[in-house]
């Protein structure tokens, strides 16, 4: 049994010709990464325009699963100019120093509530280790992956010195993840990941 | 001193609404123009939503006064020329238009620009329309020109009812002055 599964991953891997049995998905313009901030009291939603993704992921082989995301924070857009502007110094995301943020698996289990990954995000130079629950799900076209996660803006120094009150501008951030995956198959070496971008 | 007006005087309740407005209107104002020039952070939006909380209140007042306006009566006139009439009383309603105007255009431009509205930190408002950057710009420039209009005619109002005073010693302001019959 043992090894037979060994043979046919090694079959996999043979196939695959990249090392890298997990299938390799694409991102489809349709994604959206958005993330809900309170101001004052009152929701508002924003959404980072540009981002890149590189997933692999096959529920059935987790060890061999990954997600790369790649953001770039200047196409921030929360429907507010002078809320967008704000974003862009250095007491929020200081894009002119740390223009883009990171997300990076390191590993995947699967949990009573679903499937979760745990990941390394990274903001305005600050890595910070967190769950990522999500549900990955198999459609005609490809598949799509959903999350929702909810943030502490101050372990990423966001909103620093008087921000850090959060009399203003609330400490929680929901960050809410739709992508729609194409398959890429098969994985060619030295393909660069997806560029995602829409207006 | 009475709640309603009397022939000679206005009542307690339109002096009360008049000067306490006025000290609130003075506030505002001076905020309003004071504010815009501050660098963002906390302070800056602070004062936005004091000036917010307070044009609010205003718009609240205005609309007790214009009910109050309708249901009591009005002292008499003191003796003038028909166009001193004719101007004090198109000065007062341009004058009730800006109180009015005033906190709808700010509460207006508020919501084309997406800001929330959190009145005295008690109770979020809604927006009056939906965010839309494309006319914000334009509904910056009522609510400016809307207070220059008013200043101007505040300051009309104002030379008026002195010249009044001073000149005529009629008694157009004694009678919305507190304290007397």
């Amino acid at each position: 049994m043992m090894t037979r599964s060994f043979f046919m991953g090694l079959c996999l891997v043979f196939i695959a010709g990249n090392g890298q049995a997990a299938p390799i998905y694409s991102l489809q313009s349709t994604s959206t990464l958005q993330f809900q901030g309170t101001q004052q009291g009152e929701k508002f939603t924003g959404a980072i325009k540009v981002f890149e993704a590189k997933i692999s992921y096959d529920a059935h082989d987790l060890a061999q699963a990954s997600f790369d995301v790649t953001m770039q924070l200047k196409s921030i857009d929360s429907r507010n100019l002078e809320r967008d502007q704000a974003m862009q110094t250095p007491d929020w995301f200081d894009t002119g120093r740390y223009p883009t943020a990171v997300f990076k698996t390191v590993n995947f289990r699967v949990t009573a509530q679903g499937a979760v990954a745990d990941a390394d995000l990274t903001i305005k130079g600050r890595t910070k280790r967190i769950s990522f629950p999500f549900q990955f799900q198999k459609t005609a076209a490809g598949a799509t992956l959903d999350s929702r996660v909810t943030l502490d803006r101050l372990d990423f120094a966001l909103g620093a010195g008087e921000w850090a009150d959060d009399s203003m501008v609330g400490r929680r951030v929901d960050v809410i993840v739709h992508l729609n995956l194409t398959p890429v198959a098969p994985p060619v070496a030295g393909k660069a990941p997806s560029a995602h971008q829409k207006n | 001193m009475t709640l309603r007006a009397t022939p000679n005087s206005w009542g307690s309740v339109a002096k009360t609404l008049h000067w306490g407005m006025f000290v609130l209107l003075a506030a505002v104002m001076v905020v309003g123009y004071y504010m815009t020039d501050l660098p963002l952070g906390m302070t800056k939006m602070k004062i936005y939503a004091l000036h917010k909380s307070v044009g609010i209140l205003l718009l609240g007042l205005v609309s007790l006064r214009i009910v109050w306006r309708l249901v009591d009566r009005r002292p008499a006139m003191e003796p003038m020329p028909a166009w001193q009439r004719v101007v004090a009383a198109v000065a007062v309603m341009v004058l009730y238009v800006c109180m009015l105007g005033l906190p709808l255009s700010g509460w207006l431009y508020n919501s084309a620009a997406g800001f929330p509205l959190r009145w005295f930190n008690l109770v979020n408002l809604p927006p009056l329309m939906a965010s839309n950057p494309a006319v914000k710009g334009m509904i910056k420039e009522w609510h400016e020109t809307g207070a220059a209009i008013f200043l101007c005619v505040i300051g009309a109002h104002v030379l008026g009812s002195l010249k009044h005073h001073f000149v005529d010693r009629d008694r157009t302001l004694a009678r919305m002055l507190p304290g007397r019959k």
